[in-house]
């Protein structure tokens, strides 16, 4: 009887050993995903991870245009915005004296990683691989190195040195110290010259959401004005300007933000939303509706540079909203401010656009000294916006003034664009008006952010700007 | 056009009402009248006769002090010292025989003298009691580890749809609070304290696991999408008929819990439906219908429209601010006159309750069945005409071959949910935040009331639909056959499905008029579909020898559940009509589509020896392997020691102690596991973006992460006194829970903030668990037994290395209970400023996460439950109640001068000039950030203890002479009272879930009907 038992214990136990344990296991890479070695191994997956990293700029914040982008914090930060919101880290932004505790800034700062790490992670993926077509890894590698270098571009105006992560291994990355400014400018330059060279320049299937050679010209263009290598912001700039096929200005200023304008040197869909609403985040949070919240107007000092109130651009791009007592002005660039209808995609969130480089020429041809130049290319900004051209043979006009004047028309044409008011007060060292704004706490430091102290605390490497 | 729609749909409510109470007062008209011609038919006995005998337990030794009475009758009288009585009684009488702790006997004198009685010890009441351990069975009295059982009669008059939720207050060690009092919401359901790090609804690492005869169904709540359980998901058992259930057994400590291996760490709760029995009694029916209403019982003091804007006003005035119309609609556009007691309006009304039950048992020696049907049914408390059904089936049956060798049975439990409630909107939030004076809700000519878009309609939701649909089937089948007398094999086959359909239907009449220019008409899905399949082979050994008794088993468990879930939305239908038709959408788009599959494979065994039933030793052990880890990291092994000493059962002990009845002692070591996370996290993967179009990495992967463990100590003493008339259960316990699989935090910079990663981090959770029972009268017609539960709980995190530079640096703290409050400390109000103000710790000028050095414990002191059952005659009486010691948040949505409601607790005395404890009225951010701030601080906490009548079920057995006329029937007419009332200081809605805004459990009283023939 005992031998029984145990006779059958075994060919239990051994039977059990034949429906073998780890194939039963076994389960596959489900459907919702891709093992990221398939990813690079056909054409199509890897352009789908290309397409990933475009569809993500619109959900991460640094670059989206919202709450907190680039575009809304730093305009935040300047003298363009008066305050009706009441959040705290918001708040924190206008009044120039951020926590490095604050949120906002968490997000600003991760996000700009997370796009770095997906760039990185392509780059990666088409090393080596000999599985796509040459075509394919080239558009990969110029578009991902132009996401890049436009990634620190901003990291390193905003926080000044930064960590300079070029790899995916997260053992290693984590606990690197922050590269000296120079050296991120330097990988900067080398990835927009690469990418260069890589993108063609016909904007693949007329998209203007993908980068194309001019884009990368525009970019270098900005670089080199802010590293004050005037001669090459004059030369990259004039590519720009020069490719009259693709890029005019728009004399129709409600058509400038539109999908694909033609005015439009890179601009983010909101497909990333995933077609369940068409607007960008611009126009859903500046943009006034009756039924709206917004977190701020426009400040009285900012309307006050508008003296001529034959200017286009008050009329088209600045909208009054009329409550009992007075008169709100908000922003009024993109007009769609909620969209859920399912339609086309009207309108796109602006990175680089044509009048900007005329900007930069007329401003690196005055500081070369070419004040006729100069003059040129800020009259047609001036034409455009229906005011009178500045006259080259007036008396007093110097490279000063012009230079002046420069700085005020950059201020009426690129408000709430991608922070320009405020990298333009560092580049002409007049941050310091900042100080005359209401409630500002604004000093020497505060030009750039602070490192987030969650990341110092995770990454003890870490150093902290002055004055936080 | 509102009071019309109101009053319409209670008139539905009413008439239903009517219909069952019609039914309910038909039947007892009915009854007495047959009472009554009963009563006058009753011949009288006639010839009365001398009977006397000595009553004596089966041991032959007499019994003094026991009851004998004539049955129907008011005469009766005790046994002497030496067992002996005697009584006048009709000759053909029966004489009752009854005393505490043996089953009562009863004899018919026909015509005898002397009847002398051997009465039966009635051991059920412990000893004999039988207990599921999941894969075997075992009794209450031999048990070597922390098993707690509750029975049908405890749960199945609940008016509830979670079969969990009935649980509340019953079972010392286990913690359940309910999320949301809406239908099917997912309770919240903690053995013995919160073990994981990760409690989030996507990733919790706390789940029990949930076993329904046998097979172990996915504890995850149901992912749903509507504004009432978004967030919360919906309880993967409520398709489950809780009038089926016949048991539910929770296991808590390692002896328990270590055969289920690595899914024990949490505790184990096993469901066993009703099945078959081979009685070869006669066919039973049992029929069972009650009806009710259902309502909020407590509402939050919000203010009305005077005080309230008497409150506005002050905060301009104190801030030296001028009201407009866009800081100001209240006070400046709104009708001032007006008051609307929102909480009643939105979500006040009384919600009718419907259940109807049938059920058929019967077979024979060979066969048997057990058959049933189940319909439940409640109203909403909202506006509108939406409602929860459910409808269950279950059948099971029992077989066993003319030799007995082999056996079979088979249940089959089907229930279908169908949720109408479902809406866009959160009424309660809404109905707490809007003021009092808001605008009417219709318009004259009928149309919803926009008030020139100064505010969102809350009774626009009503314009869209919305429902779910949840089929839930679980069945099982055990198959058995004796191969020797002592060897058994059994194999355990069962499959489970949900499928879960939910569609939210939302025209643009949702959306305020001004708007619709820009919005869509549009739809929401979601479709779960959870399938699982389970097979147990196993082989069970049981042999006695003199006094040595060896029951062993072993066997192996294959297991595939697949999870799908998918997420669509369509916009841009053209007509309201063809909304939900994905046909007709302009734009159709996926937001989740995921087919998940998690495979388990494990072996298991079990040995049990016990020396003369006295000495236990129980091993129990599990190697396990889970698809949810890298191929190098899937298997680990679980076990466990249990021992028990029945301590009465050695000679020296009864001697000793002859009031104690019964004596154990038992302890229990052992280690369980966790695997409760995500599948495929450890594969490096690319995943479709939003965005069309496009795929992206959304993790860091780490390939090499493994289980959690869970080490649970535990040691307890059982006593019975005075004849197992008081029985006392001590336990203390210690689990700790280890190789937290927890987000390890990365640094930005690396991409991402988190990698799946096992931290040296340890979770403790202590505590002693006190169940007595008591027996506290016993005569022939009157009983009275009461049970009290006791858990007095601790939970600490005991270890966590670099805590400060991990993601949970905010969130825990060392030392420290993981259900915590960081807090500010509070310092009062600011004399300059009149605000709340918080303690600036480090003194560098502003409040950030590095002055919350306050730490309050928000977790349960101690919990537990009383539980009452009184029977005289053929009343029954029956009553709960639930009590806990806990602290929470305040209540808190609006700061007090803001536009939107507050409660009068926050403005009571700040009308008083001068000494107020509270924040000034103002309407500034400043105003805004001291006041959340201290919310933040010890302010914010406050005693959210209470005790509240859970339930209370009163029922009347109608005399047999009444329902003679069908052959061995009871009918049972009865009440039920639900969360009747709660003593509590707390200001919020409900003090079980401090700081929620969701609706609270609803109070309930229902009254009904049981048949049984």
């Amino acid at each position: 009887m005992k031998n029984y038992f145990l006779i059958i214990l075994l060919i239990f136990t051994i039977s059990l050993g034949f429906i073998s344990c780890e194939e039963f296991l076994e389960v596959e890479t489900p459907d919702y995903k891709l093992d990221s070695k398939a990813v690079f191994s056909d054409d199509q997956t890897a352009q789908s991870a290309l397409n990933g990293l475009f569809n993500q700029l619109f959900n991460t914040s640094y670059a989206n245009g919202g709450s907190q982008s680039v575009s809304f914090l730093s305009a935040l930060s300047v003298d363009n915005f008066t305050l009706t919101s009441t959040t705290q880290d918001v708040i924190e932004f206008h009044q120039n004296q951020i926590s490095p505790d604050n949120n906002y800034n968490l997000t600003l700062w991760s996000g700009s990683y997370n796009i770095i790490y997906q760039a990185n992670a392509l780059l990666n993926g088409i090393d080596n691989n000999n599985s796509l077509s040459q075509g394919l890894k080239d558009k990969i590698e110029g578009s991902s190195k132009f996401i890049r270098g436009l990634t620190y571009f901003y990291l390193v105006k905003l926080y000044g040195d930064v960590p300079l992560i070029l790899s995916t291994n997260y053992e290693e990355n984590a606990l690197v110290s922050r590269n000296s400014k120079d050296k991120i400018l330097y990988q900067i330059l080398n990835d927009l010259e690469d990418a260069a060279l890589l993108l063609e320049e016909e904007y693949p299937n007329g998209d203007r959401t993908r980068p194309n050679y001019f884009t990368v010209q525009a970019l270098l263009a900005k670089v080199h004005l802010h590293l004050k290598n005037w001669d090459n912001a004059e030369f990259y700039s004039s590519k720009v300007i020069d490719a009259t096929s693709y890029y005019d200005l728009l004399n129709d200023l409600d058509e400038v933000f539109l999908a694909n304008s033609k005015e439009a040197i890179w601009q983010i869909s909101p497909i990333g939303w995933g077609n369940s609403f068409t607007h960008t985040r611009d126009g859903n949070l500046l943009t006034k509706t009756p039924t709206s919240n917004n977190p701020v107007v426009l400040s009285e000092n900012f309307l006050e540079v508008f003296n001529d109130s034959l200017d286009i651009r008050y009329q088209n791009w600045i909208s009054p909203f009329f409550t009992e007592t007075d008169t709100l002005y908000f922003p009024n660039k993109y007009k769609i401010q909620y969209d859920a209808s399912g339609g086309e995609i009207a309108e796109y969130s602006m990175v680089m656009r044509l009048a900007e480089q005329y900007l930069i020429r007329a401003e690196v041809r005055a500081r070369l000294g070419n004040l006729t130049g100069s003059i040129q290319d800020i009259n047609k900004i001036k034409t455009r916006a229906g005011l009178s051209q500045i006259d080259k043979f007036q008396n007093e006009l110097t490279k000063e003034t012009l230079l002046e004047e420069i700085l005020l028309e950059r201020r009426r044409e690129l408000f709430t664009e991608w922070g320009h008011r405020w990298f333009d007060l560092q580049r002409y060292g007049r941050s310091e008006i900042l100080q005359n704004k209401e409630n500002s706490n604004w000093t020497s430091t505060s030009n750039l952010l602070p490192i987030p102290s969650e990341e110092r605390e995770k990454n003890p490497n870490l150093s902290q700007n002055p004055g936080y | 056009m509102f009071h019309l729609i109101t009053r319409k749909i209670m008139k539905n409510n009413y008439s239903r009402l009517k219909w069952v109470a019609l039914i309910i007062l038909g039947g007892i008209i009915f009854f007495l009248s047959k009472a009554a011609t009963a009563a006058t038919t009753t011949s009288l006995s006639l010839q009365q006769q001398e009977v006397s005998g000595i009553v004596k337990d089966q041991s032959g030794l007499p019994i003094p002090g026991v009851t004998v009475t004539v049955k129907n009758t008011n005469r009766g009288t005790i046994t002497n010292l030496d067992g002996e009585y005697n009584i006048t009684a009709p000759a053909d009488g029966t004489l009752v025989f009854s005393y505490i702790g043996f089953k009562t006997a009863e004899i018919p004198v026909d015509n005898n003298e002397e009847i002398s009685v051997l009465l039966e010890e009635d051991v059920a009441s412990l000893g004999e009691v039988k207990i599921n351990a999941g894969y075997y069975n075992t009794t209450e009295r031999e048990r070597t580890g922390n098993i707690s059982r509750v029975t049908a009669e405890e749960i199945e008059l609940q008016p509830l749809t979670s079969p969990l939720q009935a649980l509340q207050g019953r079972v010392a060690g286990l913690e359940v609070v309910d999320q949301s009092g809406v239908p099917g919401a997912a309770p919240t359901i903690r053995i013995r304290g919160q073990n994981s790090l990760r409690n989030s609804q996507n990733d919790n690492g706390n789940l029990p696991l949930y076993i329904v005869d046998g097979m172990p169904i996915n504890s995850g709540p149901v992912n749903s999408i509507n504004q009432f359980t978004s967030g919360i998901g919906t309880d993967p058992l409520s398709g489950l008929n809780i009038s089926n259930i016949k048991s539910i057994e929770i296991l808590k400590d390692a002896d328990a819990t270590a055969i289920y291996g690595s899914r024990g760490a949490n505790g184990v709760i096993l469901i066993t439906t009703k099945g078959g029995s081979f009685s070869g009694k006669s066919d039973r029916i049992e029929a069972r219908v009650y009806s009710g209403v259902s309502r909020v019982a407590n509402f939050v003091n919000l203010l009305e429209t005077p005080r309230y804007l008497e409150v506005r006003r002050q905060a301009f005035e104190n801030d030296g601010v001028e009201p407009t119309v866009s800081n100001a609609k209240d006070l400046l556009l709104w009708d001032t006159d007006r008051n609307t007691n929102w909480q009643e309006v939105l979500f006040g009304r009384s919600a009718p309750t419907f259940n109807a039950n049938l059920n058929y048992a019967g077979g024979g020696e060979f066969t048997s069945f057990n058959i049933g049907a189940s319909y439940f049914k409640q109203g909403s408390v909202f506006p509108g005409d939406y409602s929860f059904e459910k409808t269950t089936a279950n059948f099971a049956l029992n077989h066993q071959s003319q030799n007995r060798k082999f056996r079979l049975n088979l249940s089959v439990n089907y229930g279908l949910n169908d949720n109408s409630l479902f809406s866009s909107s959160n009424f309660v939030r809404t109905a707490l935040n809007l003021s009092p004076n808001a605008p009417r809700l219709y318009n004259e000519d009928g149309n919803l009331n926009w008030e020139d878009s100064s505010w969102n309609n809350p009774l626009a939701a009503l314009e869209g639909e919305g429902e779910a649909k949840t089929n839930s089937l679980v069945s099982n089948l055990g198959l058995q056959y004796d191969l020797t007398k002592s060897l058994t094999f059994k194999a355990n086959l069962g499959y489970n499905l949900l499928n879960s359909k939910e569609n939210i239907l939302l025209p643009i009449e949702t959306y305020d008029p001004a708007i619709w220019n820009r919005v869509s008409n549009r739809s929401q899905h979601s479709f779960v579909n959870r399938i699982s399949w389970i097979a147990e082979p196993q082989f069970h050994y049981k042999k006695n020898k003199g006094y040595h008794n060896i029951d062993a088993l072993v066997g192996a468990t294959f297991q595939e559940n697949n999870n799908d879930n998918l997420v669509i939305n369509g916009t841009g239908y053209s007509d309201k009509q063809l909304i939900g038709n994905l046909n007709a959408a302009d734009a159709v788009s996926v937001n989740n589509d995921r087919k998940l599959v998690y495979k388990y494979q494990a072996m298991f065994a079990r040995l049990g020896y016990n020396w003369n039933r006295t000495y236990f030793l129980n091993l129990t052990g599990r190697r396990d392997g889970s698809s949810r880890f890298s191929p190098e990291n899937r298997y680990a092994n679980f076990g466990a020691v249990g021992m028990a000493w029945i301590f009465t059962n050695n000679l020296f002990f009864s001697e000793k102690l002859p009031f104690l009845s019964f004596g154990k002692l038992r302890g229990s070591y052992g280690i369980t596991g966790n695997d409760q996370i995500g599948d495929y996290r450890y594969l490096d993967t690319y995943e479709s973006t939003p965005g069309p179009g496009g795929l992206y990495p959304t993790q860091l992967t780490n390939p090499s992460f493994t289980w959690e463990t869970n080490k649970k100590i535990e040691g307890a003493l059982e006593l019975g006194f005075l004849k197992d008339r008081i029985n006392l259960n001590l336990s203390w316990y210690r689990n700790r829970s280890s190789n937290q699989l927890v987000g390890y935090a990365l640094p930005a910079i690396t991409g991402f903030n988190t990698v799946e990663a096992n931290l040296p981090a340890t979770v403790q959770n202590t505590g002693v668990e006190i169940e007595l029972s008591t027996l506290n009268l016993k005569t022939d017609q009157f009983k009275w037994r009461s049970s009290l539960n006791l858990t007095l709980p601790s939970n600490k995190l005991i270890r966590f290395d670099n805590i400060d530079q991990s993601s949970y640096a905010n969130a825990y703290r060392v030392g420290k209970p993981l259900d915590l409050g960081i807090l500010y400390q509070f310092n009062g109000i600011d004399p300059e400023t009149g605000y709340f103000q918080v303690v600036d710790i480090n003194q560098d000028g502003r409040n950030d996460f590095d002055d919350r050095t306050a730490i309050r414990n928000l977790g349960r002191k101690f919990f537990g439950g009383i539980n009452n059952q009184i029977n005289y005659k053929q009343f029954s009486l029956n009553f709960l109640f639930e009590f806990v010691k806990q602290k929470g948040s305040r209540y808190y949505n609006n700061v007090p001068g803001f536009l939107g409601n507050v409660n009068e607790e926050s403005v009571n005395n700040s009308s008083e000039d001068g000494n107020t404890s509270l924040q000034r009225p103002t309407q500034s951010i400043f105003g805004f950030i001291a006041y959340n701030n201290a919310n933040l601080s010890t302010y914010g906490i406050t005693d959210a203890s209470y005790i509240r009548l859970k339930t209370l079920s009163l029922g009347f057995q109608l005399p047999e002479k009444v329902t003679g006329f069908i052959p061995s029937s009871e009918v049972q007419l009865f009440v039920h009272a639900q969360n009747l009332f709660t003593l509590t200081n707390y200001d919020g809605l409900d003090p079980q879930n401090p700081g929620s805004l969701n609706l609270p459990p609803l109070q309930s009283i229902t009254g009904g009907i049981q048949i049984n023939f």
